[in-house]
């Protein structure tokens, strides 16, 4: 059996990605699963993926904790979780990146390939949604499944939802990347922290999950925590703002879902918290002098 | 014709198949996808039937009802807090008879508020007169989606059915499904053709007001129904099973039962992972195998006394909890093995949707097998629950 594991941000297509490689598995004849796992769905929330393939039908409902493979859909990722975890030590890393597998630093040193699937989404579909270019990046670095496979089941699957144009478009952007892919093996620098959680025991549970603001050993809990939550690893873009065209109507500080726009009444002035800044763009939309526009976070 | 898809898109081919007439509809996590897909065929032109967007769960119900009593045949689907919503309308749907089918995507029922799988849903239906069963994959979903209206529909039997699919872990999961064609389903499934419907042509009455001299009668006579709902399950499956080829075992199924000395009563898709479970642990000699229990109602008492009067113990899973201290499934099961001197033992995982491992199930074999030694096991477990040991 071969165990996959996808990283990704919601809205990047991981579930389209592992549903799709299920898919063209089925298709060169083996049996295969695959299922999403997700908190409460948000556009830019990270997003687990699973798919499993065996010559033989699978059985086993559980998520997948020892991978062959994983994949990442967003460099960003790396920062905040480890994506090697419970990696098998033959197996490959496959990231959305535009380092080279041997500049990246994993923690540990295994065998990586990376390709700039971002770019090559921008440019072939016009939107930064990497799920089909990675496809291509997995088929060349695992071997797995074909190419040819992949871009059928990519034709078939996203022609049938989206239409054929979108379906060839994504098929080609899977071949662009399986040609752009290139496989070595990751740096081992940086120290793996697991990362801490409050997991207490049901004696220490708070009556009811009725939590006030405190502190823990993992981090703040209760009311206000969320301050450690910084989002800006969520974005592809960010508001930039032209202040001479700026009216101050304050429609983009109306809007703003996250209230990262603040007022800084003494100049009567606004500035934007990127920290809680998912990118969304409302505040572009919405402003009615165009003074807002979108740049990539990150190039 | 094989296709890769999710459970919710089996159930709502299911239902496609079954040429449903009505299908009001609400939506809620995780069962969204279902309805989605048959608005879907409808708005193509694969499916000829009302499709009716609703203000609310109680609503949907009380039109399923409704458009059944008219002489429908009905299609919903629900989940959760959809499904308590609707609480009242399923009171009212089975003791009139009114064979609806409904899909319920098995979920935690707030609060807290959470998405993913636990049966504290649907087990607080379990004494609203629907008949209810449990499936461990999407082939199973969609099989008994179609399945479920030849048993609710049946003369004897007459009442609604509740095919539960695991939240997530099945209606989001997507795997090779075997779809019936059309002609297949159509001689397997005849038309719904109730005696008495709600036509002003032929004025008739169905649930009015009833004093107490009426409604103690009713109850007995749902209760006959529900007797002969066995007979009629096991029917359809062996019928089934030659259409189709594809044989679900009738109110239980068992994996490598034959010479088992220890068994598990597993439900949904906690059983097919315990499939591998049992082939490790037969691989290493233990004479162990599962229970499946598909059917919560009818309850069938009669088949477990016979499985398990070989064994030495018998281990009970349950996704939720009944309060008072054991779930819902042992609660049930040490009532129907009453006077049967083998240890039982319960075994709650993965209630709030948390994964439930092989290692988990390992554990259940390993206390369930030491109980079957004669050594000290406590009566109910929690599996990978902070704070317990097990």
């Amino acid at each position: 059996m071969f165990e996959v594991r996808f990283h990704g941000r919601g809205g990047q297509g991981a579930v389209m990605a592992a549903q799709t490689l299920a898919e063209a598995a089925v298709n060169e004849g083996n049996y295969a699963v695959a299922f999403p796992f997700f908190g409460a769905e948000r556009r830019g929330a990270p997003v687990l993926a699973f798919t499993r393939i065996d010559e033989k039908k699978i059985y086993s409902k559980t998520q997948v904790y020892a991978p062959d493979c994983v994949v990442v859909l967003d460099d960003s990722l790396l920062d905040t979780i480890d994506v090697v975890s419970g990696l098998k030590p033959n197996g490959t890393v496959i990231i959305n990146s535009k380092e080279k597998p041997d500049d990246i630093d994993l923690g540990v040193s295994v065998r990586t390939a990376s390709v700039n699937a971002t770019s090559i989404a921008l440019e072939i579909l016009k939107a930064p949604i990497t799920n089909t270019a990675i496809l291509g990046a997995f088929a060349k670095a695992t071997g797995i499944i074909r190419i040819e496979s992949l871009e059928a089941s990519i034709k078939q699957k996203f022609g049938e939802k989206l239409g054929e144009k979108v379906g060839e478009r994504n098929a080609f952007a899977a071949r662009t990347a399986y040609e752009k892919t290139i496989i070595g093996t990751s740096r081992s620098v940086k120290k793996l922290e697991a990362k801490k959680q409050w997991l207490p025991k049901y004696q220490d549970y708070p009556i009811g999950a009725a939590l006030i603001e405190g502190k823990t050993e993992a981090g703040l809990i209760g009311p206000g925590s969320f301050i450690e939550n910084k989002v800006s690893g969520w974005a592809t873009y960010r508001p930039l703002r032209d202040k001479e065209k700026c009216t101050m109507c304050l429609l983009c500080w109306f809007y703003c879902p996250e209230g990262t726009i603040i007022r800084i009444s003494d100049r009567g002035d606004l500035m934007t918290n990127y920290d809680y800044c998912k990118g969304c763009g409302v505040c572009a939309n919405e402003c009615p002098v165009d003074a807002i526009k979108m740049v990539r976070a990150r190039a | 014709m094989k296709k890769v898809i999710t459970g919710d898109h089996a159930v709502a081919i299911g239902a496609k198949l079954c040429r449903v007439d009505v299908v009001p509809a609400y939506p809620i996590t995780p069962q969204t996808l279902i309805i989605e897909h048959i608005a879907d065929f409808v708005n193509d032109g694969e499916l000829d039937t009302k499709f009716l967007t609703m203000e609310s769960e109680h609503s949907v119900m009380s039109a399923a009802a409704a458009a059944s009593a008219a002489g429908a045949r009905v299609f919903t689907a629900t989940s959760s807090q959809g499904l308590a919503f609707m609480h009242e309308m399923l009171y009212a749907t089975a003791p009139l008879r009114l064979p609806v089918v409904m899909a319920n995507a098995s979920r935690t029922l707030g609060g807290p508020p959470g998405i993913w799988c636990e049966y504290n849903d649907s087990m607080g239906a379990r004494d609203s007169g629907w008949l209810q069963l449990y499936v461990e994959d999407n082939q199973e979903a969609l099989d008994m989606i179609i399945q479920s209206f030849r048993i609710a529909e049946d003369k004897r039997v007459l009442l609604p059915v509740m095919p539960c699919l695991d939240g997530f872990v099945l209606t989001h999961t997507v795997e090779p499904v075997e779809i019936p064609t059309q002609e297949e389903v159509d001689s397997f499934l005849g038309p719904y053709e109730p005696d008495i419907i709600l036509d002003p042509a032929r004025p008739a009455m169905i649930g009015t007001f009833m004093p107490a001299e009426y409604i103690m009668e009713l109850r007995r006579q749902t209760v006959a129904a529900f007797d002969s709902a066995k007979d009629v399950i096991r029917e359809v499956n062996s019928e089934f099973s030659k259409k189709f080829g594809r044989d679900y075992g009738g109110l239980v199924d068992t994996y490598r039962m034959d010479d088992a000395k220890v068994a598990l009563i597993t439900m949904g898709t906690v059983t097919s992972t315990s499939r591998e479970v049992v082939d490790d642990l037969r691989q290493k000699g233990e004479k162990v195998g599962i229970i499946k229990l598909r059917f919560f109602r009818p309850f069938p008492s009669e088949d477990l006394r016979k499985l398990v009067s070989n064994l030495d113990a018998l281990g009970v899973f349950d996704r939720s909890i009944s309060y008072h201290g054991g779930g819902p499934v042992y609660n049930e099961v040490r009532s129907a093995l009453f006077g049967m001197k083998m240890p039982v033992i319960n075994h709650f995982a993965g209630l709030g949707g948390r994964d439930v491992t092989e290692d988990q199930i390992f554990k259940m074999f390993e206390l369930t097998s030491r109980a079957a030694k004669g050594e000290k096991v406590k009566e109910v477990n929690w599996h990978n629950t902070r704070g317990e040991t097990v």
